[in-house]
């Protein structure tokens, strides 16, 4: 799997948990021990990462975010999780 | 009742001590000395309420832990309401009593993950140090679950007599296919208090290990978690301890008292609410305990007037006092400390050949 954010086909570590916090009203990705705080954007692009392909992701964003160039935004952010294994490379099965 | 505050933060995590009882006795054990006056557990209806106040409260993570989780009958029930609450559940077991049938059982249940301690990966030391023929059960549960796809962390208390293991431990994670590694440096209180002289490493061991876990993640092309909790002892600033005192920490003791932090019972003069009498709400908000401590206003100097305030809340209050013995201290391992000192000594002692271990028991 690649660490520098070239990561093909992104999704969530087994260990890591999508939850929308119902009394705060955020959306939370948990894991143990700790949890990531993620605004709207970033909870849309962990919600994509089910093993579909980078540039299938960056596609659905922009129809959910018209007028939006997520692509590095969205490479920076998933090469972040990569990088403390909160997403893992489908691709590098 | 009144409304809470809304100023105040929400807890984000609940600690469930749902039993003290275990097979092992790790002479690092983090749970009280005086263990056999907690014994009387709360039932199973009364976990179930204090889950489904925590979901309410705003809880996000639950961690089950003790003591060894699966000695309770109910731990399935637990999970599942767990579950059915919303929560993030965790559970914490030394592995010991937990068949394949129990693991997935367990993962049927709805528990989202599965922590596994490890003593160390030499076979004879593990045992030797758990009291009692260990390392091949916790080996086999950790395959269990890796082969039903269960996440599983892998946790490895750090202390003199394993530290120069720790490469062999990355391998050992590698090896096993966990998700997560946890190098937990010993926190000294509890048990690891008592054996503090015994489990000390010296500062050539723990900068070695600094090194090889550096090194060898570098190298690594895998996929593993790896959180690595240094020990603060050779640290310039204390932790954070929980975020801070009643911020986004709870702990329920298996009696039932809830705790700020789950070694909080070590401070004398204390009272702790239990939930058997009040909704972890009104625990939360309004008890003297969660107060006594929760932000800046009750910090003295060198803290009062210090930029680290709000990062660190002036340290452990269980360290500050254990080493102190004054719990409003700053916590001592902070270089700006008055009592900074009294670390300095702890570390001259590990310099020393090690006192023999006091393995953790249950006196009754
Ligand atoms: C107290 S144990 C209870 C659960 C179970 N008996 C076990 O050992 O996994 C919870 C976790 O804390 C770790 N632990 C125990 N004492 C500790 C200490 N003094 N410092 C840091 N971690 C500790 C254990 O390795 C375990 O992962
Ligand atoms: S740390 Fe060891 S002795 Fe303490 S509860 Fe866990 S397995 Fe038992
Ligand atoms: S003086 Fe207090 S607030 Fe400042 S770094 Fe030390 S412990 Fe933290």
């Amino acid at each position: 799997m690649t660490r520098d954010g070239g990561i093909r086909r992104p999704v969530l570590a087994p260990h890591t948990r999508y939850r929308w916090d119902k009394v705060r009203k955020e959306h939370q990705l948990v894991f143990p021990e700790e949890m990531m705080l993620l605004n709207e954007p970033s909870a849309a692009i962990v919600k994509l990462c089910d093993g579909r392909s980078l540039e299938e992701i960056v596609a659905a964003l922009k129809e959910m975010f018209p007028g939006a160039e997520p692509e590095d935004d969205v490479r920076e952010f998933l090469g972040q999780l990569a990088e403390r294994g909160l997403v893992n490379d489908a691709a590098a099965d | 009742m009144m409304p809470p505050p809304t100023e105040l933060p929400r807890p984000r995590a609940l600690l469930a001590e749902i039993t003290y009882r275990c097979p092992l006795q790790c002479p690092y054990c983090s749970n009280p000395l005086e263990l056999a006056r907690y014994k009387s557990e709360l039932d199973t209806a009364t976990w179930v309420r204090v889950f489904e106040q925590a979901a309410e409260l705003g809880v996000a993570q639950l961690h089950l832990s003790g003591g060894e989780p699966l000695v309770r009958r109910d731990i399935l029930d637990l999970c599942r309401v767990a579950r059915d609450c919303g929560l993030y559940s965790n559970l914490s077991t030394g592995a010991t009593v937990a068949d394949a049938k129990m693991i997935e059982r367990l993962r049927e249940a709805g528990l989202d993950h599965l922590q596994v301690s490890l003593l160390d990966t030499e076979p004879e030391s593990n045992d030797r140090l758990a009291g009692a023929p260990s390392y091949d059960r916790k080996r086999d549960a950790v395959l269990t679950a890796k082969r039903i796809g269960f996440p599983v962390t892998l946790n490895v208390v750090l202390h003199r007599h394993n530290l120069e293991r720790i490469g062999e431990v990355i391998d050992t994670a590698f090896a096993w296919g966990v998700d997560r590694l946890e190098l937990a440096n010993t926190q000294y209180t509890g048990w690891a208090f008592r054996n503090r002289a015994a489990l000390m490493p010296t500062r050539a061991q723990v900068e070695r290990a600094r090194r090889v876990v550096d090194e060898k993640l570098a190298a690594s092309t895998g996929r593993l978690d790896v959180v690595h909790v240094l020990p603060d002892y050779f640290e310039e600033f204390p932790k954070a301890c929980l975020h801070g005192w009643g911020m986004v920490f709870m702990a329920v003791a298996p009696d039932g008292a809830a705790l700020p932090c789950q070694t909080a019972r070590e401070i004398p003069g204390l009272e702790f609410p239990n939930v058997r009498d009040s909704s972890l709400e009104e625990i939360w908000f309004r008890s003297d305990v969660f107060q006594r401590f929760r932000g800046t206003d009750w910090l003295p100097e060198p803290c009062r007037s210090c930029d680290r305030r709000e990062i660190d809340f002036g340290g452990c209050r269980c360290q500050a006092y254990l080493m102190t013995g004054d719990a409003t201290a700053t916590d001592p391992v902070c270089h700006l400390s008055p009592q900074h000192h009294l670390i300095a000594e702890a570390l001259a002692e590990a310099e020393k050949p090690a006192p023999p271990l006091a393995f953790r028991v249950m006196r009754t």
